[in-house]
């Protein structure tokens, strides 16, 4: 089985924002639909202080909450275990919105409908050029990749790293943190 | 991040008159089989309970947007089971099936079968439940997150129903009024249930974790502590606890049955109604998410 996932080392990310710049083109969102949003933790005491950015997205959970409130079936889990909206049966009644423990959900203020990371990284095929959220990072903050595949270069760095979900325990979500 | 509710105003006039419909079904059921005189009370509960659930669902399409834009996918909503939302949309259609079936037999003048009525009232039990089960299984939400909130939802559910039928009925026969003892008793403990309800949901909420601590302090003290205080508490819940008890337990029979007591009665129920929707709409804004504030940032 394939489980697709992703690291994220908040250590390297000098918070430029090209990710989400990436994703809006990529996926031609709206202006007001951003699918990652920025968390800014300060800590120590002035003047040691140490600022971390951590990037969120759809944490492409295996136990999806967003997937077992929607009445319609528009949010389910696709192949490689991808959350996955069909807008075509989303009715935009918002109750995925909140049930997402992240609040990583947006309305598309246009159709109604909900919308959210789709890991259009995994579309890419070999040797084509993209722009998204990995590739766009000047710092090599992200790594995409099977989670199933103990060899792949995610699962190396996370274990390289100590990536843990962000919340641990709560989800299972897909994307790791190594920070 | 500054967090904004998802759901607002809307979906707190939803709630709150999906809960008053099936409470008006309930109090007409209940006049029925206690004071089956009351005959005008009892066709304004079958005419109000329909028509405020109508109107609730008319609300909740216009919100989900997606679904407004494209009403052929409204179909869809039976598609999983494991939604509370979609048995919220079977309970709401055999209530509102039920309630208008019911409203016609009483409109033509013939009896209402019994088990007619008992279904009807146990599917407004449900579709009370329901709104509270809807927000309850979000367990990001610690003042949503618990088995308290049906029940706070479904007696308040009660009570407005009550109080509606109650204030219309003052309006077209006040008369029959003074008829109802019984209905007026229940419905004079149902904001003193309330009352110990709601006190148990902001302690418990309050001692769960940050997050729920946080949501009772945005709801009691922060933004929203004067509708709270004034509008829920004062408005929707002592004030018709203090007027029914001096009118029914502390005054003479005549000024019991006199205008002005009416009045008060009628004032009390407004209240209630009042205090029933802001509750909603107090628990559906207030509610601050545990992951802004775990130790993950």
């Amino acid at each position: 089985m394939t489980r697709y996932g992703m690291l994220v080392n908040t250590r390297k990310c000098i918070g430029c924002y090209a990710c989400r710049e990436a994703c809006q083109h990529q996926n031609k969102l709206l202006d007001n639909e951003p699918f990652i949003r920025y968390e800014e933790r300060v800590t120590g005491k002035f003047p040691t202080t140490d600022v971390e950015m951590v990037p969120m997205q759809c944490m492409q959970c295996t136990d999806a909450p967003c997937v077992s409130v929607c009445p319609t079936g528009a949010s389910h889990i696709g192949p490689d275990g991808i959350v996955v909206i069909d807008h075509g049966r989303c009715i935009g009644c918002l109750y995925c919105m909140a049930a997402c423990p992240y609040q990583l959900r947006v309305r598309n203020e246009e159709t109604g409908a909900v919308d959210k990371c789709r890991f259009c990284v995994a579309a890419v095929k070999p040797g084509e050029a993209a722009s998204n959220c990995v590739s766009a990072c000047p710092m090599g903050v992200r790594t995409f990749g099977d989670l199933d595949d103990p060899e792949s270069n995610v699962s190396r760095e996370i274990r390289a790293t100590g990536a843990k979900p962000l919340v641990e325990g709560l989800t299972e979500a897909a994307i790791y943190y190594a920070r | 991040m500054t967090y904004e509710p998802i759901w607002g105003g809307i979906i707190a006039w939803y709630l709150f008159l999906a809960g008053l419909g099936g409470g008006a079904f309930i109090t007409s059921a209940f006049l029925k089989w206690t004071k089956p005189e009351a005959t005008t009370m009892r066709r304004i509960g079958h005419i109000v309970a329909p028509v405020a659930v109508c109107i609730g669902l008319v609300l909740l399409m216009f919100d989900a947007k997606a679904g407004f834009l494209n009403p052929l996918r409204f179909a869809l909503l039976l598609s999983n089971f494991g939604s509370v939302m979609t048995w919220g949309v079977v309970f709401l259609a055999a209530f509102t099936i039920i309630a208008l079936i019911v409203l016609v037999l009483d409109l033509m003048k013939k009896s209402v079968p019994n088990w007619l009525d008992i279904v009807g009232v146990v599917a407004g039990v449900c579709v009370a439940i329901y709104t509270g089960v809807l927000l309850g299984v979000c367990q990001t939400f610690p003042l949503w997150n618990n088995a308290l909130l049906p029940i706070l939802f479904l007696v308040s559910a009660l009570s407005t129903g009550a109080a509606a039928v109650i204030a219309i009925g003052i309006l077209v026969k006040p008369q029959e009024f003074n008829e109802i003892g019984l209905l007026k008793k229940t419905h004079y403990a149902l904001p003193a249930i309330e009352i110990l309800l709601a006190a148990s949901l902001v302690f418990i909420t309050a001692h769960t974790n940050q997050a729920g601590f946080n949501s009772i302090m945005n709801l009691i003290g922060g933004q929203w502590g004067a509708w709270f205080w004034i509008g829920f508490v004062i408005v929707g819940l002592l004030a018709p606890t203090i007027i029914e008890t001096v009118t029914l337990f502390f005054s003479s029979p005549q000024f019991e049955e006199g205008a002005t007591a009416r009045w008060l009665s009628f004032a009390s129920d407004a209240g209630v109604l009042v205090g029933g929707f802001l509750l909603r709409y107090l628990v559906i804004v207030a509610a601050l998410p545990l992951t802004m504030v775990v130790p993950m940032l």
